[in-house]
């Protein structure tokens, strides 16, 4: 019951999600028998075992830290194998309030596919409603199956069949469906909608969203809902977007203003410098063209210029407001920062059309 | 108590007694409860009886005849004209003479049928503003005081589309388009439609945003998603938009678990449950309240409570007896809350609120279970910007995230989907982190002196 309730200590036979990063999360099965290793380090799964769920634990050579996490439906979609491109969390959030799916609901889901909305809609059912969940391609399906038994989600609240749903339609043998909400991942929606009569609730409002990418699928299935009876029919898309919080220097333009003024002052002190340098060894600037150059001995001509440089040189400035030429850590306290937020480098601008209809209970026709 | 007070089924019949949200063709969300015997006003779309759709499911649409009658139809909106023509051609077909028609709707239809004609395209519309309708706002005061009961949207809509000179001129396209924004001025229908989070944010949406936090659809799915809400689940919650998240978190829970809300003032006000039918004792059971100086400092404002003697009670008076046991009950239930936050280990931390967001976490954290989720919801995302970096230096956060999303709206007709030209702005942002214990004498990262590209790839700060 990893994705199901609570755990607060890891035990033998738990599914732990070892947390090594952002995009990189190692289901594992504790196993006291067995290591885990990471490019973090190694950590024995004996170790594991009594720790709370959310420590963070050190690796076997001393260093190196993973932390330990409790599976649930949206971590599993960050880390899970993609098998097809998958429903990602702000269009399966906002199709699961929007059609109203709660603990209870019997939602149609077809086809599977790599499991991750499964996942979070076997979450907000519970085991007190059925997700019935269709897949027609068999290595799929198989894979599937065997993750919703790993993750004790199999035939309660999940059901699976191996189905064409668009052929063979939705109806399970012996079982009343019943079901409220449907999600419609398929090439040809269309295609499937003619079956759904059979097995839609017909005391209570059914909800329905086919999720498409292209707008010629959407608009072949607007034309099915209508002809079918549904109403309501709105199409949306959802923009997810992630924003990075990062600090960025505060650079004043009178601090600009004053380091140029300081640059312009360091400058003429050098001039300066070089102009007493040179009347004080009778230097005269004709002879410093290059032609004049005694090429003949490099040796006295490299060390009268290291003693030139010597005597010009000008005091180092103290005055760098802006940390030029050093390592500045992003909120330094010796800075000025201003907090902004910028998107991810790459942002999904497109993942599919959301077409949502609505069918009241069919009850009411017959009391007319 | 009873077992069915103790749990919450979604109703699917209209029922005496129940709440419920209305949807009128404008669009405009009303919400009732729902009483024996009694009438409901809808203001230009009419009157009916609360008796009269009695009965039937939720969902269903009506249309408002006279004499406070509603009959049931099959929705608000007539949608489109191929349909509509079908329907009338066969009608006619049938009876080779003017057709019976019952409905508003079948009038407006058979209207479009006979009286108008459309154009191929606009090439001859000119668009000359309002003087294109010849029909004044006076004339339609005057058809809405004289026409009766049901025929007015109808006597309306008719005398409007006559007297719109360009009418024929327009597209069918364009007609349909015009006829539906009549339709949903004049037309007397509405939907009835159970009460739910949704509909409930909707309607505050509509009303005033502010009561909600201006929160959209979108981001309380998402918040609730990102908090992982499940039967069972124990949860602090923060809410101050007066109960919509407590009630949207009750329907997930399905009347199993607990939710404690910390709210910052002497008495929480949950207006939004009032409008819910989520059983008292079922709200009563799930839900206990505790306010954020109780919640800080349990020690101080625990109450001591001493029965008085049984003569003492025999003597009093029942006003004076019912008072003293609602004190009673009181005093238990703030110091149960009070011993739930001293116990912690909550299996959600889930804030929509606006107080100052980095200082309230940093104090309430620590009050989360391990691996459970904290996910907050602001208006503004600056704040949530604050916290992100705050976070990057609390270990005891992993995976600090900031989430926005926009539901986009398209026209849906088929041939011609494209998004519309404008939608509601706002929205607000979801923050969503996951609680965790680091270990307490520090780790050495991987890559601090054993190899700095290694160091590049863990996004966690190392600890020292």
């Amino acid at each position: 019951m990893s994705f199901l309730g609570y755990k607060e200590y890891i035990e033998e036979g738990d599914l732990v999600l070892a947390y090594l990063g952002r995009e990189s999360m190692k289901p594992i099965i504790i196993n006291s028998k067995e290591t885990l290793n990471t490019r973090f380090g190694a950590f024995a799964h004996s170790d594991i075992v009594g720790k709370k769920y959310g420590s963070q634990i050190k690796g076997s050579k001393g260093y190196g830290f993973i932390h330990l996490l409790q599976p649930t439906a949206e971590l599993w979609t960050l880390s899970l194998p993609h098998r097809t491109q998958i429903v990602y969390t702000p269009d399966s959030s906002y199709i699961t309030q929007r059609l109203g799916i709660t603990c209870g609901s019997r939602v149609i889901e077809a086809g599977t596919g790599s499991a991750s909305f499964s996942h979070s809609l076997a979450r907000t059912v519970s085991t007190k409603g059925t997700l019935f969940t269709f897949e027609f391609h068999k290595p799929r399906y198989e894979e599937a199956k065997r993750e919703f038994e790993e993750h004790g989600l199999i035939n309660d609240p999940v059901i699976i069949n191996h189905r064409d749903v668009c052929k063979d339609g939705f109806e399970i043998p012996e079982v009343e469906l019943k079901s409220t909400a449907i999600f419609l991942d398929l090439p040809s929606p269309w295609e499937a909608i003619k079956h759904l009569p059979k097995v839609i609730s017909d005391d209570e409002k059914v909800g329905i969203c086919c999720f498409s990418p292209c707008i010629e699928q959407v608009d072949l299935t607007i034309k099915a809902l209508q002809e079918h009876g549904w109403t309501d029919i709105e199409m949306v898309e959802i923009q997810g977007r992630r924003w990075e919080a990062r600090q960025t220097m505060v650079r004043q333009v009178d601090d600009a203003i004053s380091r140029l003024k300081d640059v312009k002052t360091r400058k003429l002190e050098g001039i300066e410098k070089k102009r007493q340098y040179y009347a004080n060894n009778n230097i005269k600037v004709e002879d410093l063209t290059p032609e004049q150059s005694d090429s003949n001995d490099e040796g006295s001509k490299k060390r009268k210029l290291k003693e030139e440089q010597e005597q010009t040189k000008v005091t180092k400035t103290e005055f760098n407001p802006f940390g030029r030429g050093l390592r500045i850590k992003e909120g330094d306290e010796n800075y000025q920062w201003c907090k902004i937020s910028k998107n991810e480098a790459e942002v999904k601008s497109h993942t599919s059309y959301l077409t949502f209809a609505f069918k009241t209970a069919s009850t009411s026709t017959s009391s007319l | 108590m009873s077992e069915t007070d103790l749990t919450y089924i979604k109703p699917k019949i209209i029922e005496n007694g129940l709440h419920a949200i209305i949807r009128m063709p404008s669009d405009g969300l009303k919400i009732v409860q729902l009483e024996k015997s009694k009438s409901i006003n809808l203001g230009k779309f009419g009157t009916f009886d609360v008796d009269g759709i009695l009965g039937f499911p939720f969902g269903q649409t009506f249309e408002v005849l006279d004499d406070r009658k509603v009959r049931p139809i099959g929705s608000t909106i007539y949608s489109t004209v191929d349909e509509a023509e079908n329907e009338i051609e066969t009608e006619i077909d049938n009876e080779n003479r003017t057709p019976v028609l019952e409905t508003l709707s079948e009038k407006i239809d058979y209207l479009k049928k006979l009286d108008i004609e459309s154009s191929d395209s606009n090439r001859n519309l000119i668009d000359i503003g309002n003087s294109t309708q010849s029909l004044s706002m006076d004339e339609i005061e005057t058809l809405k005081k004289t026409a009766s009961g049901v025929n007015v949207g109808e006597a309306i809509i008719d005398k409007l589309i006559k007297s719109h000179v360009n009418f024929n001129m327009k597209t069918k396209q364009s007609q349909e388009k015009y006829l539906r924004r009549k339709q949903q001025k004049f037309l007397r229908r509405f939907t009835i439609d159970h009460i739910s989070s949704s509909r409930l944010l909707q309607y505050y949406i509509e009303k005033d945003a502010s009561k909600v936090l201006d929160m959209s659809e979108e981001s309380l799915g998402l918040l609730l998603t990102l908090a992982n809400i499940q039967p069972g689940g124990r949860y602090l919650v923060v809410d101050e938009t007066g109960g919509l998240l407590l009630a949207a978190m009750m329907e997930r829970m399905g009347g199993s678990g607990e939710i404690l809300v910390v709210h910052e003032n002497e008495h929480p006000n949950h207006f939004v449950l009032t409008q819910t039918d989520f059983p008292q004792a079922l709200q009563d059971k799930m839900i206990k309240t505790i306010n954020l100086l109780q919640f800080f400092e349990p020690e101080n404002e625990k109450v001591e409570w001493t029965d008085l003697p049984q003569e003492e009670l025999d003597q009093m008076k029942s006003s004076r007896k019912v008072h003293y046991h609602r004190r009673k009950q009181n005093v238990f239930q703030t110091n149960s809350a009070m011993d739930n936050a001293i116990k912690g280990n909550f299996d959600g931390l889930i804030i929509v609120s606006t107080l100052y967001i980095p200082t309230l976490l940093d104090k309430i954290l620590e009050k989360a279970g391990g691996s459970r989720p904290v996910a907050i919801y602001s208006q503004f995302k600056e704040p949530l910007v604050e916290t992100q970096i705050q976070s990057l230096n609390d270990l005891r956060l992993l995976a600090p995230t900031i989430h926005e999303t926009r539901c986009r709206p398209y026209q849906t007709i088929p041939g011609r989907l494209h998004p519309l030209m404008s939608m509601r702005g706002g929205g607000g942002y979801v923050f969503s982190a996951l609680r965790v214990f680091p270990i307490e004498d520090g780790v050495q990262a991987v890559g601090r002196g054993i190899s700095r590209k290694k160091q590049k790839l863990d996004d966690r700060a190392p600890v020292e």
